[in-house]
């Protein structure tokens, strides 16, 4: 008998579509929330994204009691506490997160405090803490690449000891993702470039590191068909709503995939960038993904063979022999790569993002090292395999 | 009929051999870091007075080390002088039984969600290349590349028989000294 075991875990109810931000009154209804608080930050609300939520909640009578719209890129855990002081105030019931992954993680977070009680974020921190179900919590997501909405994490900084504190709990799960075209369409090309390349790789990963499994492999092959189909066209034409539906589903078919199978390489090194040279998580995602599959080739020849179907589609995939498709698969994920850097200087080398300087690379090598994510990377990585990836990317 | 009456002896041995591979683990551990270079270079980042425990859930077998300081670990037995500061927690006797058996590698219990890590994950992985490192010293190669990841290719036979032997000697020497007192 194979010793083969995986878990699977999504009560995430996903929203999807045309008009679908019109269903979140019909939603908090039928949980009984008739005070939800809107969690979300400046950019969101210039860019205007704000108001077709606001309408559709206005015109079936729901109104939204109170808008904190200050969250920063980085969210710590005074914010939390005054969000959650304006919530107590207001006496709301319920949150609706809109945003990227720093609003969605405050949402989650604030949710833990108005739930659970107290001002302390940082006591719920860690794995497994929370034992009860939190309030009505949706979420909205206005960029397609983080998969947020469908993932157990939040991260949040304590500014009083300069650290991250994950927070992870099946508890903090929205209780629907909801996934509107029109909360995409005014997407920046770089940023649309370098959170569709997030998913790309939240996908590929979750397709090749050690925790794969037969349910996040799906939506792992689903994620990067996807993407591979639409983000050049929505790069050409940023007003293709069915394109950024595309996306946007693609993002949330990947979080689906890692948060069940996991992250490996790829992370640990974007992790360890993001939090030295402060470059975006996407843009780390698609600069180092080509080489840490080139470094794993060999561990995982036959899943990367299997993602040229998705990635370049079947006459490709049946003229390539066998042999040669995870050489391909790496091909065709340096080809869009190129394709984005023609079309948004999206830098495929960390020398060409003009951020990261040589002699920084061993500390984010030794930094990688002790990131979660490599546990689950398929093959070992000690300190020097991690320097010889950096200087590859390098350049 | 026979399985159901055996069903209960064969539960108590694998109790039994869990407990005993923890105890072994725990000595190996101490002694692992007065021998390898690289398990001192890995523990030296681990705060002084650093507490991690190894433990089946909910109140099962445990080993818990302490990082004295300058890459030293020190065994405590099964019981720990204050709170621990890391906890990587099996989830039942029989995903225990699967790694220390080494039916199944730690890096793939963790994927399979067979542990549970309780503290920084950081230290979890450190903790977990110091694990993987004991292993290739202490069990053959054979067995051992059932155990971690990847068997490390610099580790050559002659160190590591010499490794092993000294690693055996002191688990020994702390089995005998145990039970005398």
């Amino acid at each position: 008998m194979t010793n083969k075991y995986y878990e699977f875990f999504c009560p995430v109810k996903v929203i999807a579509g045309k008009a679908a931000l019109e269903h979140i009154p019909y939603e908090l209804t039928g949980m009984g929330a008739k005070r939800p608080m809107i969690v979300t930050d400046k950019g969101v609300r210039a860019a205007g994204l704000l108001e077709p939520v606001i309408a559709a909640c206005e015109e079936s009578g729901l109104e939204i009691t109170t808008i904190y719209d200050d969250v920063p890129p980085d969210s710590s855990t005074t914010v939390v506490r005054d969000i959650a002081g304006i919530y107590r105030q207001e006496k709301c019931d319920s949150i609706i997160a809109i945003g990227g992954g720093s609003a969605i993680d405050t949402g989650k977070a604030v949710n833990i405090l108005v739930s659970e009680g107290g001002d302390d974020i940082a006591k719920y921190s860690g794995a497994g803490v929370l034992k009860h179900p939190l309030k009505p919590f949706f979420v909205v997501p206005t960029t397609a690449g983080t998969g947020s909405e469908v993932t157990s994490v939040a991260v949040i900084t304590d500014e009083n000891k300069g650290v991250k504190l994950p927070f992870t709990s099946s508890f903090l799960l929205p209780n629907a993702a909801i996934i509107d075209p029109r909360m995409t369409l005014t997407l920046p090309p770089h940023i649309t470039a370098a959170t569709a390349m997030d998913a790309m790789t939240h996908a590929t990963e979750a397709f090749t590191c050690m925790a794969k499994n037969p349910l996040s492999d799906a939506y792992a092959t689903a994620a990067i068909k996807k993407v591979s189909q639409s983000l050049l066209k929505v790069m050409d034409n940023p007003k293709d709503s069915d394109g950024r539906l595309e996306l946007a589903q693609a993002s949330t078919m990947a979080g689906i995939a890692f948060s069940n199978s996991m992250v490996g390489l790829v992370h640990a090194l974007g992790h360890a960038t993001g939090a030295i040279c402060h470059l975006p998580h996407g843009l780390c995602m698609s600069l180092y993904l080509p080489y840490v599959l080139e470094y794993n080739l060999e561990t995982i020849r036959e899943p990367l063979g299997e993602l040229l179907l998705h990635l370049e589609g079947p006459e490709v995939f049946a003229a390539t022999p066998a042999s040669r498709r995870a050489e391909a698969s790496i091909s065709a994920i340096r080809k869009l790569r190129d394709a984005l850097y023609k079309r948004c200087q999206l830098p495929r080398t960390l020398k060409e993002t003009g951020k990261v300087t040589e002699n920084q690379l061993d500390h984010i090598a030794e930094m990688a090292l002790d990131d979660g994510s490599i546990m689950f990377n398929p093959k070992e990585v000690s300190l020097d395999d991690a320097r010889a990836v950096l200087r590859r990317a390098w350049a | 009929m026979l399985a159901k009456r055996i069903q209960p002896m064969v539960f108590q041995a694998r109790r039994y051999y869990v407990e005993l591979m923890f105890q072994v683990m725990g000595r190996a551990l101490q002694a692992v870091s007065e021998v390898d270079e690289n398990v001192q270079n890995e523990a030296r980042a681990l705060p002084d007075g650093f507490l991690f425990e190894m433990m089946v859930m909910p109140d099962g077998s445990r080993l818990i080390v302490e990082h004295t300081g300058q890459g030293r670990f020190h065994y405590h037995g099964n019981t720990a002088p204050r709170p621990v500061d890391l906890s990587i927690q099996f989830k039942h006797i029989a995903h225990a039984f699967l790694v220390l058996s080494f039916q199944e590698k730690t890096s793939v219990a963790f994927a399979n969600d067979r542990m549970l890590v309780d503290g920084d994950i950081s230290y979890a992985v450190r903790m977990t290349r110091v694990l993987n490192r004991l292993e290739s010293f202490i069990l053959p190669k054979l067995i051992a590349q059932r155990a971690v990841k990847e068997y490390p290719a610099d580790l050559r036979l002659p160190k590591k028989l010499i490794s092993a032997a000294r690693i055996y000697l002191k688990v020994a020497t702390n089995f005998v000294e145990t039970a005398r007192a």
